[in-house]
């Protein structure tokens, strides 16, 4: 008996040991979470996923990123002091380099270039896999990300000056390798669109049915144009514009004003093209940018709770005054929001007493804009009238697109390449100039200078990406920048590197 | 377990003794100090004689004396006690625990050892010191109590305080928290337990102690025992309650309207200026000043309310011959001191019941039922309260825009927030509902009597927590509009550990041996899952705040979306301990784990040794006169840290969507982000020593430690990518010296006292960086904190501030000044580096220097306790000092500078010579040359604070119409009732150093109930 106890025993507990000795093999499993070694790319059907997902780096996009681009040109200011004082010392060409949103741009710039550079290597493994017209899809998807990467890079070269070129998704070597000049940077952006146009489609991006307002050929060159102008390599310019133009797939829209409303989205105009929508319903998903930065801080809508913005990007007094010495009319009122202080202000200068109809604090869509502190006028190419917003939707600029390269920019970089002294047989400098005034109402010239085209430029992209800060810049045509009370030196063109970058990566300011 | 058996045992065996006629015959009860109940097996002896007798089981004795013979009553784990009889017949005894008894017994975890043989650094907090403190955490109630324990308070209700044992083991806070074991159950959160269900808590301080627990132990490890029944004891019906108000201690004075627009106006910012005045129009002009708007509204006044506190507790405590049992409930409710709907409800059941089936097999089962709901603070609103202007009211009759209240809106006056933190407060409604049931069932034989035992325990831990964030819909003018929406998110856990575990004991003449082996399976999974819709139909109705009546085209995956994991563990390990005379002591663990986290490499091994000599044992020692106990330790062990980031060696991939031609479009993003981690390894090397004096009445314990994490996984953040990692990147070393010294003296029958304090130092220092930069960054890059070798890891790191410019001729005067466009009312650098390391005439980044380190160098603890007839009294006081605190509602000023500011900020701010040599000025205080972060933003962080008073009454023995009473105890509490610091904030205990928004702690103040029937 006591035997059969202890034999008992022993089994039971042999039996246990057994039991859980089994339990040993679970250790190999892990739950919840899909690398990307797991992904299925021989299933190329969902390539385009990767292609998507560059897209979505590409248009999430920080509220001060296109502030901090733009808000030293002579087009913009930063609103008052006050909130964000940096920013306005910014505009005032004081800058600090511990500021929060310098560091910003950098990393939410680098971050992107690195994940459409992701986004390229996973289209890539599934290229391993592909028959060919899937890995001629593969190399057109590629082809994509390289025009992402080459609008951040251009970005940060224009801000930074050198800067580090990243073409992977580890980047150690190449930050090993130190930064490039900007000019190294430019001829880069021009050999990469060079690399990525052979592959890209032959169309106007709203032809596109797969990726309806995506990156064609067109987008490439125009960045290519875009680079060789930095580099001032003119004949570039009018290589890169003349095909575009050549193509005869672009047009203006004809309304101006509305070429930056909801009507505008993805029009003939447009070659490159951040996209936002509400999917016009009141509730559920969006994929919005934050507007408001760029709206007046105190409005009555047309609509009601429509959000107002927070009055951090004023048109400066000196462009309004460029346009209606020029007689402007609809691209002034595209591009201004006046509020009653402002006309006031305005009116103190006799020369400005009486003020054409347009301007007044009241939009075509009956938006008014009220008085606040901040800012005497509001920027108006990143205002949605109230009335377009989707119902339900009340955020400021809720769901509007926001075009970064239009053919308008095209047209008189080309113009200005040609009175540079570059040729094209394509289309003059006065018709490219012309075609654009022609839309702003504004009679023919002939024989233009290049001072024509800047103005034109002045007056057409004007709130728009910092192209008027860069093209002075880039013409070290520092008087202009030196503008109510401003002074502006050469050194003053780039900003220092932030802080934080400067401890983390072999950077000296 | 085992020791009890013995226990009862001896006592039987003591019971056979009889005593002998005498004179006369005194009787009485013989009750215990530490819960009132009776002893039974008490050990009555004449002195003198080998005459004596044992209490029964209600712990009354009766024996015959001759007067002036002296009666001793002595029992194990108490102190001795001698009373000469005079001529009275009735003698009620109490006894008082003996701390330093050599035969407590103590939790080493899978198992018991003696106190007198421990090597390591184990200290066991009992009941009646954690009963004191009305806390919904049982942690609080530690707080001051342990040496090398620091217990950072949590106001909000609910929430459970940080602990830290012995400094910061891994980089990451979250990563470093203690193990709690609750009867064999593995948590990382004991937030649902009841203080009065506790029956001790065992701290396993250093490396060698903890070590059994392996991979889970680099943290520490805290062993929970729940109350416990005993076999052959009457039932014993127990009521503990107590009620009582929390108020906010130590608000922080903010800046009035006329401090709030002086500052405006020296601000030099016109727009600030005009909305000043934008409120002078809108609400009128001050009567007393009629530059400042008519408005003063102190917003920290305004959301403050004081919180009612209560609990009650039932439970039964008893045991027959062959079943033990321990059965209770707890209700527990806290207001929290945030005026909103900001409260924590719980009710908790539990159960233990313990079977004897034969002398060989025993079997039991143990449940704790938890159910709380939970509704949080919405933590915005201290920020909000904070930054919101005084010259708003909380109310603005003349928003009529706003809906279903009239709260004001600052973007009317022209600020760009609404900051007004009432909507967020009224308006939103964040409940949690939190369930969870730990139950466990375990099978115990000897399978050779008294040598060998095995024991398998299976536990069961299962969480639901239910969270539901309903978003009422207001308006508040300015078209700011918030429409309906609800989130919620459901997430379970269910955890299970099947233990099993072999223990041997011999002992061979002197040689005493004990050998325990085991295994342990663990199974962690959880799951959540969460959703978010809007537009909810019938809002105004809580029935039905549900998705179901959400606009069917909102509703949305939210957060994380559904996603879960299951981690899988395998573990041996084995302990020897050996004595030999209880003289010399070797002590060993191993323990080999397997976790399925780290799928490269899923084995590590953790060893550990420790060995003991106790002095006062040995012949050259004995009847010395100072020491009547003294042991040298030494301890060696090596811990495994599996909470750290998995081997994150996989880039994964994210799902996100995008607008293509306005269409929602799917498409996916990866991450290039991946290292190859190893284990975090800790090792620790303990030294301690354990003394007794004075008849034992003093007592000191003394450790001094070093604590080693090696390939310490820090988050690196990896620049372009832009992407923080966590990667193997150094060793970090935690050092320390700890020292617990109690003073116990029986004055005389009616007056006893008690003194205790402890002391714990703590050095936290980088010892290497693989890194090759030689730091590792952390905190923002406006508020840097960096881990430097050599010093503390994520030190805030800045500038030096020298003063503030008092004149222009200073400007001019120095170069740095003029070189940066300074002006008087700006902060002065110290000049510390160049490049070349030596000062260069030029403030630049290598000026930054180390500005000290959020944990505190230095913490301290202690009580008092008087006990005089039916009263006790005991004071507590706690304190640190040495960390530093960033204060970081003062430094957001460099987001938004055009708010409000606390009042010590605004009054003391240079407003020409003279008027301040360290704050800037207003117009300062905007620009960025003051806002780089220096020790001017970086403060103190040393308090001190009266921890608890209480004082308390027991009736005992009366009668009441007629009936015995039962016995009764009336308590009065103060708990945390006086804190002192110079902090610039609400509160000093800021657990990661960044004073954001802190709940404050509040200060509670009880009455209690205790009966036993």
């Amino acid at each position: 008996m006591k035997n059969f106890k202890h034999t008992f025993n022993i089994s039971v507990f042999s039996l246990i040991l057994i039991s859980f000795l089994a339990c040993s093999d679970k250790l190999d499993l892990q739950e919840g979470q899909l690398n990307t070694g797991d992904v299925d790319y021989t299933n190329t059907s969902e390539m385009i996923q990767p292609l998507i997902g560059a897209y979505n780096a590409f248009a999430t996009r920080g509220w001060e990123e296109y502030l901090l681009l733009s808000v030293r040109g002579d087009d913009v200011n930063a609103g008052g002091l006050g909130d964000q004082q940096d920013f306005a010392n910014t505009d005032l060409f004081n800058y600090n380099k511990d500021y929060w949103m310098y560091n910003s741009l950098w990393n939410l710039h680098y971050s992107d270039i690195v994940s459409v550079n992701n986004a390229a290597n996973l289209i890539e493994n599934y290229k391993a896999f592909a028959g060919p017209s899937d890995a001629a899809k593969a190399n057109q998807y590629i082809a994509e990300t390289k025009v992402f990467r080459a609008w951040l890079h251009f970005n940060l070269a224009r801000v930074w000056g050198d800067i580090f070129i990243i073409n992977t998704a580890i980047p150690d070597s190449e930050i090993e390798a130190g930064v490039a000049t900007k000019d190294e940077v430019m001829q880069y952006i021009s050999d990469l669109m060079d690399e990525a146009i052979p592959f890209l489609p032959d169309l106007r991006p709203n032809e596109r049915t797969d990726v309806k307002g995506g990156v064609t050929k067109y987008t490439a060159l125009a960045m290519k144009a875009l680079a060789n102008l930095e580099l001032k390599n003119y004949q570039g310019v009018a290589d890169a514009t003349s095909q575009i133009i050549g193509s005869s797939k672009f047009s203006l829209y004809p309304d101006f004003y509305n070429e930056f409303k909801k009507p505008g989205e993805l029009s003939n105009e447009n070659l490159l093209e951040m996209q936002y929508s509400d999917y016009d319903s009141g509730t559920g998903d969006t994929f919005y940018h934050l507007y408001a930065p760029f709206g007046s801080q105190n409005w009555t809508p047309a609509r009601a709770n429509a959000e107002s913005g927070w009055g951090f990007y004023e048109p400066s007094m000196k462009y309004i005054k460029f346009m209606l010495d020029r007689g402007e009319t609809v691209r002034l009122e595209t591009s201004v929001l006046f509020t009653d202080r402002g006309i006031a202000e305005l009116q103190t200068d006799p020369a400005y007493a009486t003020l054409p109809a347009f301007v007044s604090n009241t939009t075509r869509e009956g938006d008014v804009i009220n008085d606040y502190a901040r800012a005497l006028f509001a920027s108006g190419k990143q205002y949605l009238p109230s009335t377009q917003l989707t119902a339900g939707r009340n955020n400021y600029g809720a769901g509007k697109n926001m075009v970064c390269i239009r053919y308008a920019e095209v047209l008189l970089m080309h113009a200005e390449a040609l009175t540079q002294g570059a040729t094209s047989n394509v289309m003059s400098a006065d018709q490219a100039v012309n075609e654009v005034r022609q839309r702003a109402g504004l009679t023919p010239i002939s024989g233009v200078t290049t001072q024509q085209v800047m103005d034109e430029k002045f007056a057409e992209m004007a709130m728009e990406w910092g192209t008027r800060y860069y093209d002075m810049i880039r013409l070290g045509n520092y008087s202009e920048l030196s503008y109510d009370g401003r002074t502006f030196t050469a050194d003053n063109a780039l900003l220092p590197y932030p802080q934080a970058q400067v401890d983390a990566l072999p950077l000296e300011n | 377990m085992y020791m009890k058996t013995k226990i009862i045992l001896l006592l039987l065996f003591l019971l056979s003794i009889s005593g002998f006629a005498q004179n006369f015959t005194v009787s009485g009860v013989v009750t215990s100090s530490e819960d009132n109940m009776p002893i039974p097996g008490v050990n009555v002896i004449i002195k003198g004689t080998s005459i004596g007798v044992s209490t029964d089981f209600d712990g009354n004795y009766s024996i015959q004396v001759a007067k002036g013979e002296i009666l001793e009553f002595s029992f194990i784990g108490f102190k001795t006690k001698s009373i000469t009889v005079d001529n009275q017949n009735l003698v009620n005894v109490v006894l008082d625990i003996d701390v330093e008894s050599l035969d407590e017994v103590v939790l080493v975890g899978y198992g018991t050892q003696r106190k007198a043989d421990l090597t390591g650094s184990i200290v066991t907090i009992k009941s009646q010191d954690i009963e004191k403190t009305p806390t919904a955490n049982v942690m609080q109630s530690l707080q001051g109590k342990v040496s090398g324990v620091q217990v950072v308070s949590n106001g909000s209700p609910g929430d459970s305080p940080t602990v830290r044992l012995r400094g910061i083991g891994s980089y990451n806070d979250n990563n470093s928290k203690p193990l709690y074991v609750v009867d064999g159950m593995f948590y990382t959160n004991i937030d649902f337990l009841n203080s009065k269900d506790i029956e001790s808590l065992t701290v396993l301080k250093d490396a060698s102690s903890s070590a059994i627990y392996g991979v889970r132990a680099a943290n520490g490890v805290i062993i929970v025992k729940t109350k416990t029944g005993n076999l052959e004891k009457k039932p014993v019906f127990e009521y503990d309650g107590y009620t009582g108000v929390q108020y906010a201690q130590n608000v922080m004075k903010l800046a009035n309207a006329e401090q709030f627009t002086t500052m405006a106006y020296e601000s030099g910012s016109q727009p600030d200026i005009s909305f000043v005045l934008n409120a002078m129009q809108r609400y009128g002009r001050s009567r007393v000043n009629p530059n400042v708007p008519n408005v003063n509204t102190d917003w920290f006044k305004e959301i403050l309310r004081p919180g009612i506190i209560e609990s009650h507790s039932v439970g039964a405590t008893g045991g027959s011959e062959n079943v033990s049992y321990s059965v209770g409930a707890n209700y527990f409710s806290q207001e929290g001191v945030l005026d909103m709907k900001n409260e924590y409800e719980r009710f908790n059941i539990r159960s233990k019941i313990d079977v004897k089936l034969s002398n060989r097999f025993k079997m039991g089962v143990n449940t704790v039922f938890s159910n709380a709901t939970k509704y949080n603070a919405e933590n915005a609103a201290w920020f909000n309260a904070y930054f919101a202007v005084p010259i708003m009211p909380v109310i603005d009759e003349l928003n009529t825009e706003a809906s279903p209240i009239r709260y004001s809106n600052a973007q009317i006056l022209g600020y760009r927030g609404t900051q007004n933190p009432f909507p967020a407060m009224d308006f939103n409604n964040n409940q949690l509902k939190i369930r969870k049931l730990l139950s466990s069932i375990y099978f115990e034989v000897d399978l050779i009597p008294e040598k060998l035992t095995f024991k398998t325990t299976y536990n069961h831990d299962f969480s639901a927590l239910d969270e539901r964030y309903v978003n009422l819909p207001y308006t508040l003018g300015n078209n700011v509009e918030r429409i309906s929406g609800i989130t919620k998110t459901q997430n379970t856990y269910s955890n299970q550990i099947w233990d099993n575990v072999l223990t041997y004991k011999e002992s061979f003449g002197d040689h005493n041996l004990t050998l325990m082996g085991g295994t342990s399976y663990r199974d962690e999974a959880s799951h959540s899952l969460s959703v978010n819709g809007q537009n909810i139909t019938g809002i105004d109705y809580d029935t039905s705040w549900y998705l179901n009546f959400a606009e069917e085209s909102s509703i949305v995956l939210a957060g994380g979306g559904d996603n879960g994991s299951r981690i899988y563990g395998v573990s041996y390990f084995s302990r020897a301990a050996y004595n030999f005379k209880d003289k010399y002591l070797l002590y060993g663990t191993i323990r080999a784990d397997g976790s399925s986290k780290f799928t490269k490499d899923p084995w590590g091994y953790f060893p550990s040794v420790g060995a003991g000599w106790v002095l006062s044992e040995e012949n050259f020692m004995k009847d010395n006169g100072i020491f009547d106990y003294l042991k040298l330790r030494a301890s060696w062990g090596k811990l495994g840290n599996d909470n750290v980031a998995a081997s994150s060696g996989a880039n994964t991939i994210n799902v996100i969507s995008t607008d293509i031609g306005d269409v929602q479009t799917p498409g996916i993003t990866s991450t290039s982000t991946f290292t190859d981690n190893t284990w975090e390894v800790i090792e620790e090397n303990n030294f301690g020593i354990n003394i007794g004096m004075l008849n034992n009445n003093l007592t000191i314990e003394a450790d001094y430690y070093i604590r080693d994490t090696k390939n310490a996984i820090m988050p690196v953040f990896v620049p372009i990518i832009n992407a923080t990692v966590e990667k193997n990147s150094g060793e970090i070393r935690n050092q320390g010296f700890e020292i617990g010294i109690n003073w116990n003296k029986n004055v005389s029958k009616d007056f006893s006292y008690s003194i205790g304090t402890n002391l714990t130092t703590l050095k936290n220092k980088t010892l290497s960086l693989t890194d090759p930069k030689g730091y590792i960054d952390a905190g923002t890059a406006e508020f840097r904190q960096r881990t430097i070798i050599g010093e503390p890891i994520k030190a805030f790191y800045g500038y030096q501030t020298a003063g503030v410019y008092q004149n222009q001729a200073q400007i001019d005067a120095d170069p740095i000044a003029v070189a940066n466009n300074l002006v008087p009312g700006d902060l002065i650098y110290k000049d510390i580096s160049g490049p070349n390391g030596t000062p260069d005439g030029v403030i630049d980044d290598n000026d930054r220097k180390v500005l000290g380190s959020y944990l505190p160098k230095l913490m301290y603890g202690g009580n008092i306790g008087l006990s005089y007839k039916d009263f006790d009294f005991s004071v507590s006081f706690y304190g640190q000092a040495g960390n530093k605190i960033l204060n970081r509602k003062r430094g957001e000023i460099i987001f938004t500078n055009d708010t409000n500011m606390d009042a010590d900020l605004a009054i003391n701010r240079w407003h020409g010579e003279g008027t301040s040599n360290s704050y800037p000025s207003s117009a300062g205080l905007r620009k960025g040359w003051n806002q780089k972060l220096s020790n001017f933003w970086v403060e103190d962080g040393d308090f001190f604070r009266i921890q608890n008073i209480q004082l308390a009454y027991t009736i005992k023995g009366e009668k009441l119409f007629g009936k015995n009473m039962p016995e009764t105890r009336f308590t009065l509490t103060a708990d945390r009732p006086f804190t002192f610091f110079n902090y610039n904030g609400f509160n000093p205990e800021v657990s990661d150093g960044v004073d954001r928004q802190t709940y404050p702690v509040p200060g509670v103040y009880t009455f209690g109930v205790n009966i036993k029937i």
